[in-house]
């Protein structure tokens, strides 16, 4: 196999979402070449040729120019696999780079299987197994499902360049309003439930939060009592979440909650009861004290 | 002494003439007045109630001339009922009058009021006039000193108020001028004792003088109440003639039945109720037979949790609309928020002395806010909907893993064709919800101990459809319940029975007009059965409890009895809250906010989780799974959960079966 | 104006998947279906659009066997003008270039301003569809939108990235759009509109008329992941606790790789 992967690079700078890739090429004992539009300045660390075009003259987001580059890499790399992240843009240009090279594409990757590549279905409910039945297939990497391989090294840069226009406009990046909580949208979130006690306590659910990178919300009989306000709380009668990793803390799991939060893919319950309805649908069950675990993993993650 | 009185004394049978024509004039006012609001009851939609007219009419007496209804609440209630009895007691001695001095005396020389008659005639409507001018002073003394919260006042009352108290007190002025000059000291004048009391003023002029004030205050006495005639079409006196009528015109039931509206006609342009015209006349009728007495008001749980919707506000602005815009939109008048305030609880109508119909004028507008609109209380209740029509359940739950709870019990699956003669129609929250699974669970098991083998649906029962009902949503209603009877009528079953009052209410009055004509039961009459023919055997074990009476089970269907029979069998000793069985305060569920989130006002859940706190006993039963849900959460939320826990009666029983 | 947006009914994602005997995709009895929740997105969008513009026709156009009908039925209930069903029975063993080549085929004709479709399907979740209808047809396309307007002949849409960030991408007409959740808010049908979608045009397409394509991809099989079921359940001492969630967490879990 010989692989282009294809960097990330957003606002002045190179995203570490890129050592994914290089992760992925490694581990598959690939080789592999890079191409991104970016920056000298931003280098990824790695001992490989780079195709790098200059984002000042090519942009941030041009997608046509930029499937044009990716094919001039990809040509002059010979490779076989165009590697992408499942990202907004990955998944914005791999389709096009795929139909250019006449290539399968196969979008999100979670693991390289002998005979082909394993995906999700169903919201993960179920995983397929696909193989690819052209010469040349893009891949797309789903986030966080390789490890990302460690900084060092230089690239040998080569230069890319093209005068062509694109079919699109690009007006610039709009930043997220502060203090506007999404949690349908957020990757980790740590709920309160009753369990946490009182009102104070919920102090320790938005640390343990902040510790893990994500956001607190809350089931509703802690919304209802006024500790938390009502956008954080998660249920069919407040937010439908599917983060990443879910946090029960203190929560039994009444129905509408249950229905507000199952879908995460990952779901680490504490509660002192063995029985409680969150059982059902947890990956991890912590048998303790919401109020002894979530200070002392805080530390920990902290520590 | 002959033992009776000159009619007409003093003012004489010329008076005659002038007063019947002055009569009949007011009385073509009062109807001229009345033919003027018939025009804009007419502005409604049909509507059939002059059917079993038999009972109606009895209705009118036990609760017009018995005063069944006004009498529930004490106090005003028991003043405007002896009041009422007063008034009639007064204007039968007038029509007496009447019918002697005009009818029967000038044509057969009759005289009835003579002798003893006469003394009973007297003392009577003496002793009325009394009681009725006490009253009045004390609903006088109540709205204008005491000033209840919220009772609303307008000139209206004042003046009607003013004129009853003015044709009483000149009544008994007239009298004592007449006795003062015709009885003063006969012992004839002891059987009019209040009489007797007002001639005493009098007692010192001389007849000429006693004879022109009497002539002053009978014309003045005759004015006023002409003027009461003419003031009945124009003033709350109206509910005199109306609040009867509203009363032979009620809802005969099933209890809180609701229209089903005919979906597929082609010549409809609008469903449900955006303006006055779109309602049926008897909601409008409704409106003027309001007697504005806001017992609704006092008793409706969402506004004693603070949220905008009182039902007497409500039936007040759709008269108001009625009169003043009937093409104005009604629903802007009223406001979505208190449309998607009520539960459907049905508290107001339970209690409502003119039997206005509160709910359905409600879910009247909710159909059109929906149906037309595609509006909807919140996100959160359009997912819902959305939910239901995809997978048959408001959860979003998987329809295959609708009978995941009755692994292992023994019971007939009938989408597997297994066979049974009862259905045991489960409900979205018992079936998916674990927490009422355990409802489900011990339903089979009590059925199993007592050898009846129940059937279900399985994968095939689909929800009831009554939250979407009540939330206005009749296409998504029909549709379910269309599919559901379909399945139910494949499966040949004999009978079914529910441990939803929601489901049970719904199967059993609904579902009939869409073609389903099976017996339905609630679990817990049809448990009560099988506990008295001795087949269900329950062992006695203490248990310190309080019960609360779900809406559908009790104001919908009189079910108070059964459950707390079966709780006495169980062992159970009830403490009741001070909102027990008709008082029942809701647990916010109904009307299908179950779905909904409670975004106004407090918590109703936490409420009356508070109110069964109250009684000091640790278990708060129910026979419900919404109210279970409810209690749940509300008992959390109100920080009781160290004190109270939510049980439903079944988990109670099914804990109690004798080995 | 010419819009067309294209949808696809899904399973219903808490449905109880059962692996068909093939063993490359699922068995369909006891699933509930509905619209891709992407594309009730770009349904309402493309209403909008519709309704901001006046004079204009909207096709809803899907590809499977006879049940994708209600998802049809529901977009013309929202307010699609016509329905194209282009019936293919095995069109769950097409990849996502047989798929956009079917829509790219019925769209040549056709000269759609705007094209609307989810960003990408909850079932398969490949998120290549539109993007390669946008390249077959050799017009722009824009992706991941959660917000759009058309004016003056140019649709300009932001983008959703990583962490909250947005872009604002802007083209000429014509032009395809993929549409993220949060779009916008897709209207619950009302009942007139329900009953006037009944009489609305529904036109069946083979699949076979549109498509000559072969499939750059071959499915070998579907699987349950490792078995979820009941929780891993941990007891004892809460440093140890700590110490058995943090290394599950970096085990099963992207978010402390980080």
């Amino acid at each position: 196999m010989k692989a282009l992967l294809v960097g990330e690079y957003r606002e002045g700078k190179l995203l570490e979402s890129t050592y994914e890739l290089i992760g992925f090429a490694k581990q598959l004992n690939a080789e592999f070449d890079l191409f991104m539009v970016g920056s000298k300045d931003q280098l990824p660390q790695v001992d490989a040729k780079l195709y790098l075009a200059d984002v000042t003259t090519v942009g941030e987001y041009n997608p046509s120019l930029h499937k044009q580059l990716i094919l001039e890499a990809a040509d002059k790399a010979g490779a076989d696999t165009i590697v992408f992240l499942h990202s907004s843009s990955g998944w914005d240009l791999a389709p096009r780079v795929a139909l250019a090279l006449n290539a399968a594409q196969v979008s999100e990757v979670v693991e390289v299987t002998a005979d082909g590549y394993l995906l999700p279905a169903c919201n993960a409910k179920l995983r397929r197994t696909v193989k690819s039945a052209t010469a040349k297939t893009v891949v797309t990497l789903q986030g966080g499902a390789f490890m990302a391989a460690d900084p060092g090294g230089a690239p040998q840069v080569e230069e890319l360049s093209s005068s062509a226009d694109g079919n699109t406009e690009f007006g610039g990046y709009e930043q997220a309003e502060a203090g506007e909580v999404d949690l349908g949208k957020a990757e980790i979130i740590v709920s309160a439930g009753r369990g946490v006690g009182k009102p104070e306590n919920v102090e320790m659910i938005q640390a343990l939060a902040k510790a893990l990178g994500g956001e607190y919300g809350a089931s509703r009989p802690v919304v209802d009592a006024g500790w938390v306000p009502h956008d954080r709380q998660v249920g069919t009668t407040g937010q439908v979440v599917s983060p990443k990793l879910y946090v029960a803390c203190g929560i039994s799991g009444a129905i509408q909650h249950l229905a507000g939060m199952k879908k995460s893919e990952f779901i680490l319950a504490i509660n002192t009861d063995k029985d409680a309805p969150i059982n059902e649908v947890a990956d991890v069950l912590v048998v303790a004290d919401i109020k002894q675990f979530a200070p002392a993993l805080t530390a920990k993650l902290e520590g | 002494m002959e033992l009776t009185r000159e009619l007409y004394w003093n003012v004489g049978h010329a008076v005659l003439m002038p007063m019947y024509l002055l009569v009949i004039a007011s009385f073509g006012v009062m109807i001229w007045g009345l033919r003027k609001r018939l025009t804009t009851y007419r502005l409604g939609q049909p509507l059939e109630r002059c059917d079993q007219r038999g009972e109606r009419l009895l209705g009118v007496l036990r609760d017009v001339f018995l005063q069944a209804r006004v009498l529930r609440v004490k106090g005003a209630g028991t003043a405007h009922g002896l009041f009422f009895f007063s008034f009639v007691l007064l204007t039968i001695g007038t029509t007496l009058v009447f019918i002697q001095a005009d009818l029967l005396d000038p044509l057969f020389g009759i005289r009835f009021l003579t002798g003893n008659f006469y003394l009973f005639f007297s003392i009577v409507l003496d002793l009325a006039g009394l009681v009725a001018l006490i009253m009045l002073l004390g609903l006088a003394v109540r709205r204008y000193l005491l000033r209840p919260k919220d009772l609303p006042n307008t000139s209206d009352n004042a003046l009607m108020l003013v004129l009853l108290l003015t044709i009483l007190l000149t009544g008994f002025l007239l009298e004592g001028a007449r006795m003062a000059a015709t009885e003063m000291g006969t012992d004839l004048s002891w059987w009019s004792p209040v009489g007797l009391l007002f001639a005493q003023p009098f007692a010192g002029m001389t007849e000429a003088g006693q004879r022109a004030i009497h002539t002053g205050l009978w014309w003045f006495h005759f004015a006023l109440v002409l003027g009461f005639f003419c003031a009945i079409p124009f003033t709350r006196l109206r509910h005199l003639l109306l609040t009867p009528t509203n009363i032979f015109f009620r809802d005969l039931g099933p209890v809180g039945k609701l229209r089903t509206l005919d979906l597929e006609d082609e010549e409809a342009e609008s469903f449900g109720a955006a303006k006055v015209t779109d309602l049926t006349w008897k909601d409008i009728f409704d409106g003027d037979a309001c007697t504005y007495c806001k017992r609704c008001q006092d008793r409706c749980p969402a506004w004693n949790t603070d949220k905008p919707l009182s039902p007497m506000k409500l039936v007040n602005q759709i008269n108001e609309v009625s009169f003043a815009d009937p093409e104005t939109s009604l629903i802007e008048t009223i406001t979505t928020d208190v449309l998607w305030s009520c539960t459907t609880c049905r508290a107001c109508e339970e209690i409502c002395p003119a039997a206005i119909e509160h709910v359905p004028k409600i879910i009247d507008m909710r159909r059109n806010l929906v149906l037309m609109e595609g509006e909807f209380p919140g996100e959160e209740v359009t997912k819902a909907m959305e939910g239901t029509e995809i997978n048959g359940n408001p959860l979003g739950m998987a329809p295959a893993a609708r009978a995941d709870w009755a692994e292992g019990l023994d019971v007939a699956d009938l989408s597997k064709g297994e066979k049974a003669e009862i259905l045991y129609f489960v409900g979205c929250y018992a079936s998916f919800d674990r927490r009422n699974q355990k409802i489900a669970q011990s339903f089979i098991k009590l059925c199993s101990a007592a050898g009846v083998k129940v059937g279900i649906l399985g994968k095939d029962e689909k929800c009831c459809g009554e939250p979407m009902r009540k939330l206005g949503n009749e296409y998504l209603y029909q549709m379910l319940a269309t599919e559901n009877i379909e399945q139910i009528k494949a499966t040949g079953v004999q009978k079914i029975v529910s441990a939803c009052p929601h489901c049970f209410n719904t199967l059993a009055k609904d579902y009939v007009d869409l073609g389903l004509e099976l017996p339905v039961e609630h679990a817990n009459s049809f448990l009560a059965e099988l506990l008295n023919s001795g087949k269900l055997k329950l062992e006695s074990a203490g248990l310190d409890c309080t019960y609360h009476d779900s809406c559908y089970l009790g104001r919908h269907n009189d079910l108070y009895d059964a459950p707390r029979q079966l709780l006495k069998a169980a062992g159970a000793s009830v403490r009741e809250m001070e909102k027990s069985r008709e008082e029942s305060f809701c647990c916010s569920a109904g009307g299908g906010r179950i779905l909904a989130e409670e975004n106004l006002g407090e918590r109703m859940n936490q409420t009356r989780a508070r109110m069964a706190a109250e009684t000091g006993a640790p278990t708060l039963i129910s026979s419900c799974p919404f109210c279970i849900s409810m209690f749940e959460d509300g008992i959390k939320g109100a920080n009781l959960d160290e004190q109270l826990k939510p049980l439903d009666l079944l988990e109670i029983l099914a804990e109690r079966i004798e080995a | 104006m010419n819009i067309l947006v294209c949808i696809k009914q899904v399973p219903d994602m808490e449905s109880r998947f059962k692996i068909a005997a093939s063993g490359t995709w699922f068995e369909e009895s006891d699933l509930a279906w509905r619209i891709n929740e992407y594309d009730e997105f770009a349904v309402e969008q493309a209403v909008q659009l519709k309704e901001q513009l006046g004079d204009s026709d909207l096709t809803v156009l899907t590809i499977g066997p006879a049940r994708v009908k209600e998802a049809l039925k529901k977009s013309l209930a929202m307010g699609c003008d016509r329905a194209l069903h282009v019936v293919d029975d095995a069109a769950h063993e097409k990849d996502p270039f047989q798929i956009a080549s079917t829509i790219a085929a019925f769209a040549k004709e056709k000269s759609f301003d705007v094209i609307f479709t989810g960003m990408q399907s909850q079932d398969r979740g490949s998120g290549q569809v539109g993007v390669l209808v946008g390249e077959l047809l050799n017009i722009p396309a824009l992706t991941t939108a959660v917000e759009f307007a058309c004016e003056d002949g140019a649709v300009t849409v932001r983008r959703e990235l990583e962490g909250g960030l947005k872009a604002v991408v802007k083209a000429q007409t014509p032009a395809l759009v993929t549409c993220q959740l949060g779009l916008n808010t897709p209207r619950y049908p009302t009942l007139p509109n329900i009953m006037k979608a009944k009489k609305k045009e529904l036109l069946e397409v083979p699949v076979n008329d549109l498509l000559n394509e072969e499939s750059r991809l071959t499915a070998l099989s579907l699987t349950y992941p490792e078995k979820k079921g009941s929780a891993l359940i941990l007891e004892g001492e809460i440093s140890d606790l700590v110490d058995k969630v943090i290394g599950i967490l970096k085990e099963k879990t992207a978010v402390l790789a980080k």
